[in-house]
This record gives C-alpha cells, structure tokens and sequence, in this order.
C-alpha cells in the first residue's frame, strides 16, 4: 500500500494516469453493461438446462466457484448457478436454509451439500432424490463402504459422497519427548500423559468441547464408541446411552474436568474455536478436533506450535478400540428437481476422481474415493492427509434416524445435565427416556 | 340528507385510502399471527410431512414439558433481573447526565455507543472479556485480589445466566438512560428551585420532588424494556447455546431450536402463542399499574 501511494505521488504524469485509470474504467463499465445485454440469460434457457447449487462455505468461495466454471465451460448442456449457503461452523443455519428452499418444493436448489447427520431427515421429508437408478452399487464401491452407508436411508441411496472429515487427537510432539510418553493409545496413558506434561505455560492438559451444541454429541460418540459402546443400536430403534459403557465413558468426560483436572470446566461453554484457540497458543498437551486444526497449527503468523503437533486416532479403554465422529458433508439433488439430469451430470462431475483431487488440494476437504485417497498425487499435496486414513476408516456415524435433530437436543441437554452436576447416570438415564419416547413418536 | 350523504361519501373515501395500510398490515402482521396460532392446534412436522388437527394437544403437552417450564422460569429470571439492573443504573445515569458539566454532549452522545453496537457483536466481544481462561475480566479481578482462581462465566450453571444479564445491561442501559433523561427534562426548573428555596436537600428534591413527577416515564419505560427482555435470543445464542445443562435456555432460543432444528412447526407454535401470552400478561399488568398509579386521562 505504502509504496503505491509513494510511487503515484513522486511520478510526474499521474494526473494523466488517473484520467487514463478513469477512462479506462470507463471503458470496462461500458463493457460490462453491453456483456450483459448482449448474453442474456434467456439464451442459455433455449439450449441449455438452467440449475442451481447451493453449499455451505468452505473456505474460498472462489474455489467453488473455480469448480463451477470449469464445469460450464467444459459442456454446452448445462448451466450452473451457485448459491453460497454460511459456512459449516454455523450448521444450524444452513439446515435451516436448505429446509426452507426444499421445502418450497420449488425445484432449487437443484443440487445441494448436507452435513451428514442431515440424510435420514431429509429423505424422511421427501426431499432428497434417490440415487439408485442413477448410481450403481458397482459405482459406489469406489467410495469408502462407511460413507456410502451414511448416504443410505433406509436401503436406499438418497446422498452421494463428497468429503469425509472426523474427530482426532492432536498431540504436542514436543511435550511427549519431553516427558519421555509414547502418544497415548488409552485414555488411561492420556489422562498420565497430560497430567505430567502440564506445568508453566502449559495450562492444560487435554481440551475437547462441552458446549451445550451439535459440537458435544460429536465428542459423546467418540467417547462413548471408544469404550464399545454407542448412542442407538444399529436398528435405530434400541436406545444406548444408558448402558454401562456409556455411563463409564460419560464419566471419564467429567472425571477429566473433576477428577484429574487434566481439562479446565471452561470446556462446558467451549465449541471448537474456542478450545482450538489455547492449543495453538501452546497452553495444552492434548486436543480433540477435527482437521481443519492442523492447518492453523501450522501457521507461522498465529501459532505458537508450529511443527510441535502430531495427529492420532482418538484414545480408547482399555481393550476397546478408537471411535471418531463421523462428519463431512455430502452431496443431496432435490427431489423437486426440474432438471434431474442435468443435476445428475453436475454431481458426476463433483464426484469425478480429478474434481475430488481438486477439492483435497486446494480447499483441504478429504477425498471420500479410496483411490484418490492413496493417490500419489495427494500424497504429495498433502501428506498429511493421507496419514489421517486410519482415523477416518475408523470413524463412526452419529445415530442414523430421521428423528436426529430431537434426538441430538435432548442427548446435548442432558449430557451438559451430566457434566455440570455429576449425576451421570440420572441424567442418561433420562435421556434415555426421552429418546425412547421420540421414536415411539 | 345531505350532511350523511357526504360524511358517508368521506368515510368511503377515507376508508379506501386505508386500504392498502390495512392491507400490509394483515399481510405482515395479522396473517402471521392467525398463522403461528392455526399452527399451534395442529401436529406439523416436516419430515415425517404430518399435517393433523389435534386440538389442544400442543399446549396439554407443553403443561408437562419440563423444558419448557425452565426456559420459562429462565426467561423471567433474566427479564426481572436485567430490566431492574437498567432501570436503576440507567436512572443514575440520567440523573448525572442532567446536571451540567463540561463535555456534557461528548458524553450524552458517546453514552449511546452500546446500545449502537449490534447484538452479535456485543456476544461475541462480551465472549472474549467473560472467557474464564484468558479473558480480561478474570485477569483484571485477580490482579486486583477480588478473586484467587478464575471463575468459569460461561461454563457454568451458577453464573452463565448472570453472565448474560452483564452483558444486556452493559448493552441496554444506556437507553434507558437517554429516556429517563428525556423524562428529566420535561420537570420544570421551578420546582426544584422552590423546594431548594424551602430549604429541601439534594436528596429530598430527587425522593419527593423529581422522581414522583418522573414516575410515568419510567414505568412506561420500564415496560418496554421488560417486553423486550422477555425475547431476548442473540445473547444465549451466541454465547452459550442455552447450556450449559439448559440453565441459560430462553423461551426464544428453545423455540427456534424446535421449530428450524427439529422442524416441529406445531409444538414451536403453541410454544410462541405461550410467549406471546405471556408477553400479554406482562404488558396489561404494567398497563392496569399505570392507569391506577396515574390518572393520565385520554
């Protein structure tokens, strides 16, 4: 900034340069103007089917539109237009969105991106189209298998695949040589791990996030998986979360705060930012996160922990094994879609093995295809997702059932219920009351 | 014949020339109510695209919801406390204001900024101060000795609640403030000064001279500042969500999680037709108090 004003006052013809800046900007306006009229839409609409793509934000919104652009130029067929939804932290408001345009029933839009605790609802509803006739099972094998169970609802494929993201560990290298720890497997060895790596600076020894959100049922199944247990059972009719495993699991998350003060009560109100915040300022040993926290660890202008952090799968009890929440979002067409195909040949070109590729390098969003995945490519864009596959193989869905967003608010009112007041199993208990009578409905 | 000829050709005019007021306003404000209560006799949830009449059964089942009656209680609580906060520091407030002193307009102007800032933005800026880990105000009360270990704002039971109550009169009281000011202003000079006169001290001039003249002012005052409190949203939602264990859920935050979340546009609707009543209450109460306190004729 600095050297352009200098440069604009010192040089002896920048009046003629601002009259050439303005004449030329002139010039452009005018061409815009005549653009505009002379490409009116109404061409497309003769040859060309007209559809729309709403998403969540993610990241550059240019990316997405590069994404888009690509495809309208590389076909004369269809036209895309897209509507950019707000960004995945604010989850709420983009359901809410996406209910109001689906539920007009207006046909857009005519292709969509869905948290993945959104299928079950929206093919309940009516609104999602399925993909079956369009997309073989053969098709679909080219996807992990735990994907491609998450975008069917009852037997039917009603999302199609786009990225996969999950809750991990991330660790401070520098701490765990330090104190001599291997990185933790259990959450007994976590629990040591932190509590003798705490000291000076380093406030903390493991944050996750209690805030009374969507945030909360995420660490809840990654804690309650990791000790075999889980919120629903498979038929998404028997509810879980008063088992012995869940009450056990429960019980470590308030223990961590209570009992081994390895996590400050903060936590309660924390969702991912703020317990991103003091790790990345280098004030704790241990974080559960999603992957998105591995950038911003190493980023030089904001982060204390440059290369200091590491990234496991999530701990587990002893002789269980490691559970992470599974999230991503997905690809939904609108059953009331106009142009059907049309929207089927854009979601092909979405999910091709170049645009997943794409996606992966540029907006940092896991591949869900296994071959790009172990792609060379990617590994060497982005080595360090590739190192994340045994985390997302791993990774469990939140409870599949139509009636999730009910089933979610009662399980973060009374998990926070459980936390705040140590009556853990009054309060999974009630809960799981609550549940019950939800899907009895 | 002729006088009720032209009033009626009046009326008709006058009449036709309201309409399209009329119009608006039933489309935006009368429709959506007649709406939101139609709704609230029926069972609608979109996803699983029920449709039914059901009578009384949203609000039979509102009776026993437990959830609802806390975020009732938690909405009264925050009303009661916050509006009383802003009513007495805002009354102070005006009292300083209205005595001249140099910067006086600099102050009366600058007092304005809170209330100019936008909700969101006051949650989010009232979120870094209240951080219980690296906020300021932890900080500023331990290096003052008030506290030994932090406390936890917002993460827990006892304080979230009151937490957001800080935050609403940090935000709101300088309106009321400015109102009260405007109250102030209208009581004439005279009377002050002839009671001074009578030999009345500071005190017994603000006790039985400002304040009684003051009264409407602020009881109406009050009463919008209680309404609005009762829909208080943007604070719970930005900061807390309604946790933690529900103890800053709100009647607004828990209706918007029922009816956008869960997309039970029925029992949503008996929830909001319960607010609205309640708003009703609150406002006929404040109405019969000042209508008796005060004979103010019309």
């Amino acid at each position: 900034m600095d050297k352009q004003i200098k440069g604009g006052a010192n040089t002896p013809g920048s009046g003629l340069r601002r009259r050439d800046f303005l004449a030329g900007s002139a010039a452009v306006a005018g061409a815009a103007a005549t653009g505009a009229f002379t490409l009116p839409k109404r061409v497309y609409a003769a040859s060309k089917a007209e559809i729309t793509f709403a998403s969540a934000k993610f990241f550059a919104k240019d990316s997405m539109n590069e994404v888009i652009d690509k495809y309208n130029s590389s076909q004369s067929a269809v036209h895309v237009t897209y509507t950019e939804l707000p960004p995945p932290s604010s989850s709420t408001e983009v359901h809410q969105q996406l209910v109001q345009m689906l539920a007009s029933k207006s046909g857009s839009p005519d292709v969509f991106t869905q948290d993945i605790v959104w299928i079950a609802e929206f093919a309940e509803a009516g609104w999602a189209l399925p993909l079956a006739q369009y997309f073989s099972a053969d098709d679909m094998k080219a996807y992990f298998p735990g994907i491609v169970q998450g975008c069917t609802w009852n037997g039917a494929l009603t999302a199609h695949p786009w990225f996969v993201d999950s809750g991990m560990l991330f660790y401070r290298k520098d701490i765990l040589d330090k104190i001599g720890a291997k990185v933790p497997e259990t959450w007994d060895d976590l629990v040591a791990a932190a509590m003798k790596g705490m000291g000076g600076d380093t406030k903390f020894g493991m944050l996750w996030q209690g805030k009374q959100a969507e945030v909360l049922v995420c660490d809840l199944v990654s804690f309650v998986g990791s000790n075999g247990g889980s919120i629903l059972a498979p038929d998404g009719k028997t509810v879980k979360i008063a088992d012995p495993e869940a009450i056990a699991a429960v019980q470590l998350m308030y223990d961590t705060i209570n009992k081994h003060k390895i996590t400050p009560a903060d936590v309660l109100s924390w969702d991912e930012e703020p317990s991103r915040r003091p790790f990345v300022a280098g004030q704790s040993v241990f974080l559960r996160n999603w992957s998105y926290t591995w950038a911003t660890a190493q980023d030089k202008s904001t982060s204390q922990v440059v290369d200091k952090v590491g990234v496991a799968p999530l701990p587990h009890f002893a002789g269980k094994s490691s559970a992470a929440c599974l999230g991503g979002y997905q690809f939904g067409v609108n059953a009331a879609s106009k142009e059907k195909d049309a929207a089927i040949d854009f979601l092909k070109y979405l999910s091709t093995p170049e645009t997943q590729l794409h996606f992966a390098v540029t907006q940092g969003l896991a591949p869900t295809r296994q071959e790009v995945f172990d792609s060379a490519d990617l590994g060497k864009a982005n080595p360090f997702m590739q190192s994340l596959k045994s985390v997302f193989v791993g990774a469990l869905p939140r409870p599949v059932t139509p009636q999730y967003p009910q089933v979610s608010l009662v399980l973060q009112s009374q998990v926070s219920k459980a936390l705040s007041s140590g009556d853990i199993e009054g309060s999974l208990k009630a809960a799981k009351d609550q549940i019950d009578q939800i899907l009895a409905g | 014949m002729d006088a009720i000829a032209r009033f009626w050709g009046v009326g008709r005019a006058a009449a036709l020339m309201l309409l399209p007021a009329m119009a608006a306003l039933a489309t935006v404000s009368v429709y959506p109510v007649i709406e939101g209560l139609w709704l609230s006799f029926r069972n609608t949830s979109l996803i699983f695209r029920t449709d039914k009449f059901i009578g009384l059964g949203n609000y039979i089942a509102l009776m026993g919801n437990d959830k609802f009656w806390n975020a009732w209680r938690n909405t009264i609580e925050f009303t009661v406390l916050s509006t009383a906060l802003e009513t007495a520091l805002g009354l102070g407030m005006a009292l300083v204001l209205y005595e001249a002193f140099a910067g006086r307009g600099v102050v009366r102007a600058a007092m304005l900024i809170p209330w100019a800032i936008p909700t969101v933005v006051t949650s989010k800026m009232f979120g870094w101060l209240f951080d219980g880990q690296n906020g300021i105000v932890n900080y500023l009360l331990r290096a003052a000795g008030v506290i030994q270990d932090n406390i936890n704002w917002y993460g827990s039971t006892d304080h979230a609640l009151l937490t957001i109550v800080i935050a609403d009169v940090w935000k709101t009281t300088p309106f009321m403030a400015l109102l009260l000011l405007a109250g102030l202003q209208t009581i004439p000079h005279s009377l002050a000064e002839a009671s001074t006169i009578d030999g009345a001290n500071a005190w017994q001039r603000f006790w039985m001279i400002r304040l009684p003249l003051l009264l409407p002012t602020l009881l109406i005052a009050a009463m919008f500042r209680t309404l609005d409190a009762f829909r208080i949203f943007d604070l719970v939602y930005v900061l807390t969500g309604g946790g933690p264990a529900d103890s800053t859920e709100v009647l607004s935050t828990l209706t918007y999680k029922t009816m956008f979340s869960t997309l039970q546009f029925g029992v949503g609707s008996a929830m909001s037709t319960a607010m609205f009543a309640t708003e009703i209450v609150i406002a006929i109460g404040f109405a019969v108090f000042i209508g008796r306190r005060l004979p103010m004729g019309g």
